[in-house]
């Protein structure tokens, strides 16, 4: 029997198809993998007069902004989305609404080297990763016209990666609070007024219980198969300590995320054979100038955290229309797979 | 046409409120860079459980226009309804609705139906004939009809997946059907949308979006006596078109006589225009309607929804439900019109 199972969150539903269960070698076909020249590629250490001039950037002492020496880079997009200048100039159209196109898009180059694959950079690599989206995160709080940013990645054909296949994340800071964030903290704020509890905090507690859904946990953070997992494989990693903000993360954490971000990375690279993803990194806003009231119980109720989806399985006209999602993998088969996925190597 | 909508935009949906960044700062663009990521559909038409003579590849059917008469699950069809083989909803049993500690859950109880839209397996809905669409459309309609009598049905989704990227998992040019349990979060979003509008305005937001669209006459892509066909302002992909009854209603299945044939006709010219301007791009439609038990709406306006998948949807859309439009509307109504359409 098919299951409807609903995101306690933001309240979206999703179809586990038992019936029509694959197992996730089903899906690993679908993965499509290419090459790139690093000759040509903008990102790599030499090729700094290439990009926009660089924002920030871990780099050896002595060395210059757009030389080589770094470790992580970012620059501006090359065709950015959202641009930095400018006011917001919010006006109507007819029933309309428009404002400018203003905010931030960055690129964050996570290593010198051509490497393609998230998962292959060292612990330390992505802890430093890590802490330059923490930078950026804290840099752009000072811009009054910013309410929100968002950090995700694109990995993949089928994940919208482009055509630069040398690794790396994007930043885009926007001056409202987007829809989906805004749902999700609603859904939060819902269950804390209820129950005057974290639904993040009471989502760890009972998967560390229930273990089915478990799939690897450290120090500070765990990793599960969200209980309507929208797609085969999609992965949670979430803090152990309560914090709304992921740029208010402790040393200790950072060090404990990337460690458990590189191993939940390599098993998914390994066990679906390299498939496409993306992951997004879920923070609260910031809140400055608040309305009164507004956001009042934020940072009791939400809890940062990361979502990884691997997209082997196509949203079409069903999902588009009803925000349902239909998922042939139950998440506990996906949390058995994504367990074994080191005792197979 | 005013230059400031051709400039990157945040756009605000007006019903649901989702905001769209339209237009590029680089470029906007063009059919020509679209073009680039339009993947080839070639059929090769082999072993097709929904081509004549292959009805006993689908489950019985459940209904079918069969001028000359014959039997059911034989070949002599226009159009035909089964089941899907691979159901997501199961048509069985009760919804059962329960808790695992904080998760809720239920069964996965509902209809999946596959409209066959025609026996020719090489044609698309572009290319055949307004009669033929016609026949498709009535096809929807009486499934409509006769669903909504199950109680356990709270909303009828109609929507199709044209080539693979869109999700089409068949080369036989299909729509779907499939009836809910429970009204989705997506409709239920855009009802109270449109409910807020009218609590203020004490107006639909459909009818008044005709309005403008009929005074700023540079989002119209095909019209006609009972239909407009426009890329709507919020736009959350390129060439994007939505399809309006200019009568206000809020049900699909309550569509009449000379609105089947005028239906059939805007989307037919609506899915040329598009397939000549971009060379046959993969798209989804989805059949926006209210949901069972909540026609005579005042508020809402049922319509059509056509989204060309050409760019892929990414991490930044999946985490904020902001669009990315490199395609300004304004710009993809100027190469929708220069299509030529007898």
């Amino acid at each position: 029997m098919p299951e409807l199972r609903r995101d306690p969150i933001i309240g979206r539903w999703v179809i586990i198809a038992t019936e029509r269960a694959k197992r996730p070698h089903d899906f690993s076909k679908t993965a499509e993998s290419a090459v790139d020249n690093p000759e040509e590629c903008p990102f790599c250490e030499g090729h700094e007069h290439m990009t926009p001039p660089e924002i920030f950037a871990f780099r050896d002492d002595k060395t210059s902004p757009d030389s080589p020496g770094w470790k992580v880079r970012v620059v501006p997009s090359i065709a950015p989305l959202l641009r930095v200048e400018g006011d917001l100039g919010r006006r109507g159209w007819g029933v309309y609404d428009i404002m400018n196109a203003t905010g931030a898009h960055e690129v964050i180059i996570e290593s010198p080297q051509h490497i393609t694959h998230f998962g292959k950079l060292s612990q330390e690599q992505i802890r430093l990763v890590l802490k330059t989206y923490v930078q950026r995160i804290d840099d752009l709080q000072n811009d009054p016209r910013i309410k929100y940013v968002m950090i995700y990645k694109n990995y993949g054909k089928e994940a919208g990666g482009g055509h630069l296949l040398h690794t790396k994340s994007f930043l885009i800071a926007t001056p409202i609070t987007p829809k989906r964030v805004k749902e999700e903290l609603q859904g939060a704020r819902i269950y804390y007024g209820y129950k005057d509890r974290c639904i993040f905090c009471d989502i760890i507690r009972q998967e560390q219980e229930m273990g089915e859904r478990l799939i690897l946990e450290n120090d500070f953070f765990v990793a599960i198969s969200p209980f309507a997992s929208r797609f085969p494989c999609e992965v949670w990693i979430l803090p152990k300590n309560h914090n709304c903000d992921f740029y208010k993360i402790t040393e200790k954490e950072l060090t404990s995320l990337a460690e458990i971000l590189k191993e939940i990375m390599n098993r998914l690279e390994t066990g679906l054979n390299d498939p496409p993803f993306n992951f997004i990194i879920h923070t609260a806003p910031f809140r400055k100038k608040v309305k009164p009231g507004y956001w009042k119980t934020l940072e009791w109720d939400y809890h940062w955290h990361i979502e990884i989806m691997p997209r082997l399985t196509r949203v079409a006209g069903f999902e588009w229309g009803s925000g349902f999602y239909i998922n042939p993998l139950p998440p506990e088969e996906a949390t058995k797979f994504l367990k074994e996925g080191v005792n197979n190597e | 046409m005013s230059d400031e909508l051709l400039k990157p935009l945040l756009r605000r949906d007006p019903i649901v409120g989702r905001w769209v960044i339209s237009g590029r700062v680089d470029k906007n663009w063009t059919p020509e860079e679209l073009k680039k990521f339009v993947e080839k559909h070639e059929k090769t038409g082999k072993n097709c459980p929904f081509c004549p003579g292959n009805e006993k590849m689908t489950p019985p059917e459940i209904m079918a226009d069969r001028p000359q008469g014959g039997h059911p699950d034989t070949p002599g069809w226009r159009v035909r309804v089964v089941p899907n083989k691979y159901p997501a909803l199961k048509i069985e049993g009760d919804l059962d609705k329960r808790g695992i500690g904080l998760y809720d859950m239920s069964n996965g109880i509902g209809a999946h139906e596959v409209i066959i839209e025609t026996p020719d397996h090489f044609s698309e809905l572009a290319d055949i004939s307004v009669d033929q669409i016609q026949k498709v459309i009535f096809a929807y309609k009486t499934r409509c009809l006769d669903l909504k009598k199950d109680p356990r049905f709270k909303y009828l989704l109609i929507f199709k997946n044209y080539g693979r990227v869109a999700g089409a998992s068949l080369e036989h040019p299909h729509s779907q059907l499939i009836a809910l349990p429970i009204v989705p979060k997506r409709v239920r979003e855009e009802l109270k949308g449109a409910h807020r509008y009218f609590d203020y305005r004490d107006r639909c937001i459909f009818c008044d979006i005709i309005q403008q669209e009929l005074y700023d006459r540079i989002r119209i892509v095909a019209d006609n006596a009972n239909f407009l066909a426009i890329a709507p302002f919020v736009s959350r992909f390129p060439f994007e078109i939505w399809i309006l009854p200019y009568n206000h209603s809020s049900d699909f299945s309550e569509i009449e006589g000379d609105e089947i044939a005028d239906l059939a006709q805007i989307l037919k010219e609506s899915l040329y225009r598009l397939k000549m301007a971009l060379d046959d791009p993969p798209y989804n439609f989805i059949i926006h309607s209210a949901p069972v038990g909540d026609s005579n709406s005042e508020y809402y306006h049922w319509h059509i929804e056509i989204m060309p998948k050409i760019i892929k949807v990414a991490g930044f859309e999946w985490g904020s439900g902001f669009y990315i439009n490199p395609t300004p509307p304004e710009l993809a109504t100027e190469y929708l019109k220069a299509v030529e359409y007898k």
